[in-house]
């Protein structure tokens, strides 16, 4: 096969986390009863007029701010025409002229180079109704029409499936995080389309393209970019030519296929939203809006890797939002960060799971964190001896300090002590002294492990390392 | 000569409305559909002084609506005057392989 030079372009819709529809005043939800969450102007009735719900500009000019787009201060509405039982007013009211936000990008990392991922416009449309085909019916479901959506198109920027895949996990990342969509793919909350074209050479030309529409996943959209881009280059091989088409990702089949020769722009023949009067975004929405962004994933990794986490627990905490939002509580603290990190992906991260429970939930105030965080640093605890109180920690509010006394938890940090614990278990161990002299290291861990058990893990465990190594020499 | 569009262009448009015509139907449109679209032409007549599109005839800008929820329909309300519906469905015949799905 010939080496082509592919060209992407991706397609992303996300529905808006409000509480009402884009134009009407009915409920936003997902997984209710069908038909249950709609009103006359969701179903298009003649005579309804659409009104534009204010969170939904307030988010859209969010997600411009996140995605660095620039901000159109004059928009308007566009209606976009076509036949079609999900829409029944025959058309979708969308944004075609003046999208609300254009020119922006959002950077990647590949193989530790950044690249932009440039985007062309985003824009607010609504949804339209869930069709459902069940044998020679087709069901629909209006509680998802006029769900609020925002459509982000990049510029054919991007060169392969790595690419696109990280574009599309960096994009969730950001809305998720601002709180402008829930990002849930699963549930159709997060759609997207790429559209996939091959060419010789830099100087050759776009091939033609094919649009492959609603992948359920990200490593989908992955998979069916490969997929596409082998379909056309096997087709171009064979001197054969193709027209512009849509297909879908069949994921049993784990390829394309066809869904229809394209529809060309023309046909949906596009016109201004007559209902709809200009609307003007001021610099007051712009900075009410812009004091409501915090601090963003990349920003978090950064700030998490400067304060000592590890790379690997910088980016475990920011793939959880809720931990990550308590850990930023911390972040004007004198206190172990690595420390903190380790506790709260750890033990706290297992009781949070076992119990279905958010750290908010807990009785964990950043107060008792913090003094949580000291007493192991001062090796009061140990990682052994908190496993046992740590569910009285998460769920009562008296003091650690209290809590370890009333568990009678005192680590044997007394030199003496412990060192005639040590000299015992040597002494009566003389197999594993041999062991440990052949340089054998299972015999220190043996060791360790018996002190652990003779001071029922009470023992301070960098001394009683220190002592043993000093005894066994 | 009678001044037509091409019978592609009748189809075309037949197939954007989903409709089904007959041959004398298409010869018809051919005719009556031209005259329509000579018709609008002559709004390019008009001597415009603005380049900008006017998409609003009045000066009202558009004023936006609280986030807060209203009333809805029960869905047998909804369902009212469907012609068929299944469950709490509207039901329409199968229409898979040439969506024109716009949200999608």
């Amino acid at each position: 096969m010939t080496n082509y030079i592919p060209t992407i372009g991706i397609e992303v819709h996300v529905e808006l986390k409000t509480n009402t529809k884009i134009f009407s005043n009915a409920l936003n939800g997902y997984g209710q009863m069908a038909n249950s969450l709609t009103n006359v102007i969701d179903l298009g009735y003649p005579g309804t007029l659409p009104t534009v719900n204010k969170e939904v500009i307030t988010l859209a000019i969010k997600a411009a701010k996140v995605l660095n787009c620039k901000i159109r201060r004059e928009i308007h509405f566009d209606r976009k025409n076509y036949f079609y039982p999900d829409n029944p007013k025959n058309f979708q009211i969308t944004q075609s002229r003046t999208p609300i936000g254009y020119d922006g990008y959002v950077e990647i990392e590949v193989d530790g180079i950044k690249k932009k991922i440039e985007i062309e416009e985003m824009h607010i449309e609504e949804d339209t109704c869930k069709s459902t085909h069940r044998g020679d019916k087709t069901l629909l479901d209006f509680n998802r029409a006029g769900v609020p959506l925002i459509e982000i198109v990049t510029k054919p920027c991007i060169s392969n499936s790595t690419e696109a895949k990280l574009y599309l996990e960096k994009l969730k990342e950001l809305l998720f995080y601002s709180d402008i969509s829930d990002c849930k793919m699963e549930e159709g909350s997060m759609r997207c389309d790429a559209n996939v074209s091959i060419r010789k050479n830099q100087a050759a030309p776009f091939g033609t393209k094919c649009e492959i529409k609603n992948i359920g996943s990200i490593s989908n959209v992955g998979l069916s970019i490969e997929k596409e881009i082998a379909r056309q280059a096997k087709l171009l091989d064979n001197g054969e030519h193709f027209k512009e088409q849509t297909r879908r990702y069949d994921d049993k089949l784990g390829d394309t296929v066809l869904m229809r020769v394209k529809e060309t722009g023309n046909d949906y023949r596009y016109f201004p939203e007559p209902d709809i009067p200009y609307l003007y975004i001021t610099d007051s929405m712009i900075e009410e809006v812009e004091k409501t962004i915090g601090m963003l994933p990349d920003e978090r990794r950064k700030t998490y890797i400067e304060k000592g986490v590890s790379e690997i627990n910088a980016n475990k905490l920011v793939q959880n939002k809720p931990l990550s939002d308590y850990f930023n509580t911390l972040l004007e603290e004198k206190t172990d960060f690595k420390i903190a990190s380790n506790l709260l992906l750890g033990d706290i991260s297992a009781y949070l799971n076992k119990n279905e429970k958010a750290i908010t939930e807990t009785t964990l105030t950043k107060e008792r964190f913090l003094d949580l965080i000291a007493k192991i640093e001062d090796d009061t605890l140990t990682s052994r001896n908190l496993k046992d109180i740590l569910e009285t920690i998460l769920e009562e509010t008296t003091s650690i300090e209290d809590i370890i006394k009333e568990a009678k938890i005192a680590n044997i940090t007394d030199d003496n002590a412990l060192r005639t614990i040590i000299q015992k278990i040597i002494a009566t161990n003389e197999e594993s002294v041999l062991d440990y002299k052949a340089g054998h290291d299972r015999a220190i861990k043996f060791f360790m492990g018996q002190v652990m058990k003779e001071t029922k893990g009470s023992a301070n465990p960098k001394l009683a390392m220190d002592i043993l190594k000093e005894e066994l020499k | 000569m009678e001044e037509k569009l091409s019978r592609e262009e009748v189809l075309h448009v037949a197939n954007l409305a989903r409709i089904e015509i007959d041959e004398e139907e298409i010869a018809m449109y051919q005719v009556k559909l031209k005259q329509l679209l000579n018709e609008i032409e002559k709004v390019n007549e008009v001597k415009s002084y603005d380049e900008e599109m006017l998409i609003c005839p009045t000066d009202n800008k558009c004023e936006l609506r609280e986030d807060i929820a209203g009333e809805m329909l029960a869905p047998k309300e909804a369902l009212k005057n469907a012609p068929r519906s299944s469950g709490n469905y509207f039901q329409v015949p199968v229409v898979i392989g040439e969506s024109g799905e716009a949200g999608a």
